[in-house]
């Protein structure tokens, strides 16, 4: 839904509320009293609902997660002009969602998914505010194959990619998350922000 | 000067409603505010008085004494008017 949207719900329904404030008075009528409980009860909650599902959005952008100090490097590696960077192939040739870049690959792709999402969201912030981060920065867990076969799964690039089809077991243990997707000589360049310094960019064309 | 059965009522009214409307100022500004606390401050400060705010109104309600129908006149009678 539109901010203006829900920000004027949300103007509405204070105005409603001060008014019933101001003058409770009017409770003393039968519309006085449908009134209270539409201020006082039904429009703060739908207001509130609104403003949630608008975080919850809000939280997904890219330009989110970078407005920490720590995500820079990050962001940054999303620019490298190399297609060895896994993160940086996708980013640029639109396999992600632009907007949506950080959110796309790490959350879980799961019954209840974005909500864990939400609270690892609010373990960063209790991370940056009051223990600091760690440095270098690290998954919570290591990164399951899972959140890559949500798109990559029946791809004919995947399925019938020479190395993941060698012999049956290795595409079964890459379905089952115990070959990682990352493994070493695979998938194996991520944001590797530690050589940021040393790699070219990619300009988008404006 | 009367104190009247409305009185404690039009009080928790007016603290209820002012608990939302500040609940929901405050949800407003962090909708305003493109910063990871911003939804910090939405859920533990604007919610929380919201809630509070709807929680009092509720409390407020289910606490309203009964007003039997022989009381009725009476009450008028005395100036008393029952509200929400």
């Amino acid at each position: 839904m539109p901010m203006f949207l829900i920000l004027a719900v949300l103007v509405i329904t204070i105005i409603l509320a001060a008014l019933v404030t101001l003058r409770p008075s009017l409770t003393l009528a039968r519309g006085g009293k449908i009134l209270a409980f539409l201020a006082f009860f039904i429009f703060p909650v739908f207001a509130g609902l609104l403003g949630l599902e608008n975080h919850m959005e809000r939280a997904k952008q890219t330009s989110f997660c970078l407005t920490c100090h720590i995500m820079g490097q990050y962001g940054q590696s999303l620019y490298v002009d190399d297609a060895s960077y896994i993160p940086a192939a996708h980013f640029q040739n639109g396999r992600i969602p632009r907007d949506q870049a950080c959110y796309t690959c790490h959350t879980d792709y799961s019954i209840f998914g974005g909500f864990k999402s939400k609270f690892r969201g609010l373990h960063h912030i209790y991370a940056q505010y009051v223990t600091g981060p760690q440095q270098p920065v690290k998954l919570y867990h290591p990164y399951n194959n899972r959140e890559c076969l949500h798109c990559h799964e029946g791809s004919r690039s995947f399925e019938q990619g020479a190395i993941h089809t060698v012999d049956p077991q290795t595409m079964a243990d890459i379905k089952s998350n115990k070959l990682s997707c990352m493994t070493s000589g695979c998938h194996d360049t991520i944001h590797n922000v530690k050589q940021l310094e040393h790699v070219k960019y990619w300009k988008p064309v404006q | 000067m009367m104190l009247t059965q409305a009185d404690p009522i039009n009080k928790k009214l007016r603290v209820s409603g002012g608990l939302i409307s500040l609940g929901l100022l405050v949800q407003a500004l962090s909708l305003l505010w493109n910063h990871p606390l911003s939804f910090i401050a939405f859920v533990s400060v604007g919610a929380l008085l919201v809630a509070g705010g709807i929680g009092l109104y509720l409390f407020t309600l289910v606490n309203i004494p009964a007003v039997r129908p022989q009381d009725s006149l009476g009450d008028k009678a005395k100036g008393q008017t029952q509200q929400i």
